[in-house]
């Protein structure tokens, strides 16, 4: 008896009313659009590349945020968000201003602009692609992964691709910040709709 | 349009504020106490304290016709305090929850009020003549989470309620004897307590802040956690509603609303001023802001003083604070509230915030 610490016991877990073991699905709103699967999030990444090949840098971003697989599965969203990196990383930092300023305006301007806030954070909460092998995913470490993001996590800053991929998103951070307004970033960590 | 009134009161947040109907008369709820503020000249002075909570007061409701006033606090207890010749005395209301008490509004009619608790339920008290003391009822379906704010339709039958669940949702609390059985309208026709009229949900499921019926009571807004305004329009019993919009803002999130008429909304929150949102069964859109932003705002060069511009010398090496914000409000506003109106026409409106101010806009 006394090799238990009831200290780590998660009393919520056994607590059939407790909020941890709320369904989270509820509360997905209706207009959600059908999950997509990772084989369409490739074929987006595709046409958007090609678009980036043609110089037609703010069509990329443009078409890139609006095909964002809000209730796609896992797998979609990971090969999604390498391409909206793909491509944020394919525009001069010159061009930042004036591609955001065109993406930002116009009809769903503001979803574009907060769904790129989303995209931002997550690019930023996980590891760049080239840098290899990090220890498992933030599951195991926080069980209730409430967003897209969690600050539970090691640092990738300052581990070769990662830290250039990071000023990469920082420097669109600071752009999007400026044209969006930081009510967006409240809306990231409020929005239920992940990417 | 007049400049606002601004009564800048303490330096410490306001969680709540109410007017009695003569506008004489102020609450406030600050921390543990609620201080009631008596108008003298174009000020108001403190006058009395309400003292018996244990924890900070979340809200404060004062009945517009029998002067009562309720009270509710994260000490899980809500009072009503009436005025007696020995000063205001406080009864206790059984509320039977076990988390903190959140928001409180007395019902139109007055005969009863509602409180809102983090314990996942709506306490609607009356008072029992009998047994003379406040009891309450509980709605707890379908509640999943934390109650943040309520609205009394017109006919003291239907209660809206946010939540952060993400769900706006329409109640009744019809109650025996306590009330008249109200008119069918377009939410419902036959309403026993804890009928769900309506469960509404954005479209980025975002806490809920504020929730507010129109005059008429035959439209519903609120507004949540992703500066959004969305407005509801039922069109009959069971039915979904004729039209649902959603005003999306970039604005930063907006935490109270009013109705004033159908086709107006102003709401208020972490932007510290207040904006207007105009439209109908077609379509809404955001009017603008009914701050006048010229020059300093009227509430921050009260706070300039000698002292201030020397300590900001000191520690900054600059005589001027650039903390300082353009609104009237220094702080995020937590309440939003009807001040003076005729037939739902709204002209004069109050809000409370973070700052420690009250102040009174014209619309």
């Amino acid at each position: 008896m006394s090799q238990i610490n009831y200290r780590t016991i998660n009393i919520d877990q056994l607590d059939p009313e407790s909020s941890v073991n709320f369904p989270m699905e509820t509360l997905l709103p209706a207009t959600l659009p059908q999950p997509g699967t990772s084989s369409e999030a490739a074929n987006v990444a595709t046409q958007v590349r090609q678009l980036l090949r043609g110089g037609d840098a703010e069509g990329a971003l443009r078409a890139v945020l609006d095909t964002a697989p809000l209730g796609g599965d896992e797998g979609a969203k990971q090969v999604h968000l390498a391409t909206v990196t793909e491509v944020l990383q394919g525009i001069r930092q010159g061009e930042m201003t004036r591609v955001l300023e065109g993406v930002c305006a116009g009809d769903g301007g503001a979803e574009r602009a907060d769904c790129l806030m989303k995209y931002l954070y997550k690019g930023m909460s996980s590891p760049a692609p080239g840098s290899g092998s990090q220890s498992p995913r933030n599951k195991s470490v926080s069980p209730q992964s409430t967003g897209g993001f969690s600050q539970i996590q090691g640092r990738n800053l300052g581990e070769g691709g990662g830290g250039q991929q990071m000023s990469v998103l920082l420097n669109w951070h600071e752009k999007l910040v400026e044209i969006a307004g930081t009510g967006s970033i409240v809306r990231v960590m409020t929005d239920r709709r992940t990417v | 349009m007049a400049a606002p009134q601004v009564h800048h009161l303490f330096h410490a947040p306001i969680a709540d504020h109410s007017f009695s109907s003569d506008r004489q008369t102020l609450a406030v709820a600050r921390e543990n106490n609620v201080e009631l503020y008596q108008s003298s000249g174009n000020k108001f002075a403190l006058s009395d304290e309400l003292k018996g909570h244990e924890k900070t007061v979340t809200s404060v409701d004062i009945a517009p016709n029998s002067g009562r006033i309720v009270t509710c606090s994260q000490d899980r207890n809500a009072y009503v305090w009436e005025q007696t010749p020995s000063g205001w005395k406080p009864t206790l209301v059984l509320l039977r929850i076990n988390r903190a008490a959140t928001f409180v509004r007395w019902s139109p009619s007055e005969q009863k009020f509602a409180v809102g608790s983090g314990a996942r339920v709506i306490a609607v008290c009356y008072f029992e003549e009998e047994n003379d003391w406040w009891i309450s009822k509980h709605l707890k379906k379908p509640i999943r989470s934390t109650i943040t704010t309520l609205a009394w339709h017109p006919n003291s039958v239907l209660l809206a309620a946010g939540s952060t669940d993400s769900h706006a949702r329409v109640f009744s609390s019809f109650i025996k004897g306590i009330d008249t059985r109200p008119e069918p309208s377009a939410w419902g026709e036959r309403l026993p307590f804890n009928t769900i009229c309506g469960e509404f949900l954005n479209d980025s499921a975002g806490w809920i802040q504020g929730v507010s019926f129109s005059p008429s009571g035959n439209a519903l807004a609120f507004t949540g956690h992703d500066s959004s305004v969305t407005v509801v329009y039922p069109s009959a019993p069971e039915q979904p509603p004729r039209a649902m919009l959603n005003i999306s803002t970039r604005l930063l999130p907006l935490n109270s609303l009013i109705w004033n008429g159908e086709n107006e909304i102003i709401a208020a929150g972490h932007d510290c001023e207040p904006f207007r949102f105009r439209g109908d069964e077609s379509g809404w859109q955001l009017a603008g802001s009914l701050e006048n932003k010229d020059g300093d705002g009227a509430g921050g060069a009260r706070e300039e003083s000698a002292l201030n511009m020397f300590r900001q010398m000191d520690l900054k090496g600059q005589a001027q604070s650039n903390t300082k914000l353009k609104s009237t409000h220094q702080n995020t506003v937590n309440a939003v509230r009807v001040f003076q109106e005729s037939n739902g026409q709204v002209s004069s409106f109050s809000t409370s915030g973070v700052d420690g101010r009250v102040v009174i806009w014209s619309t």
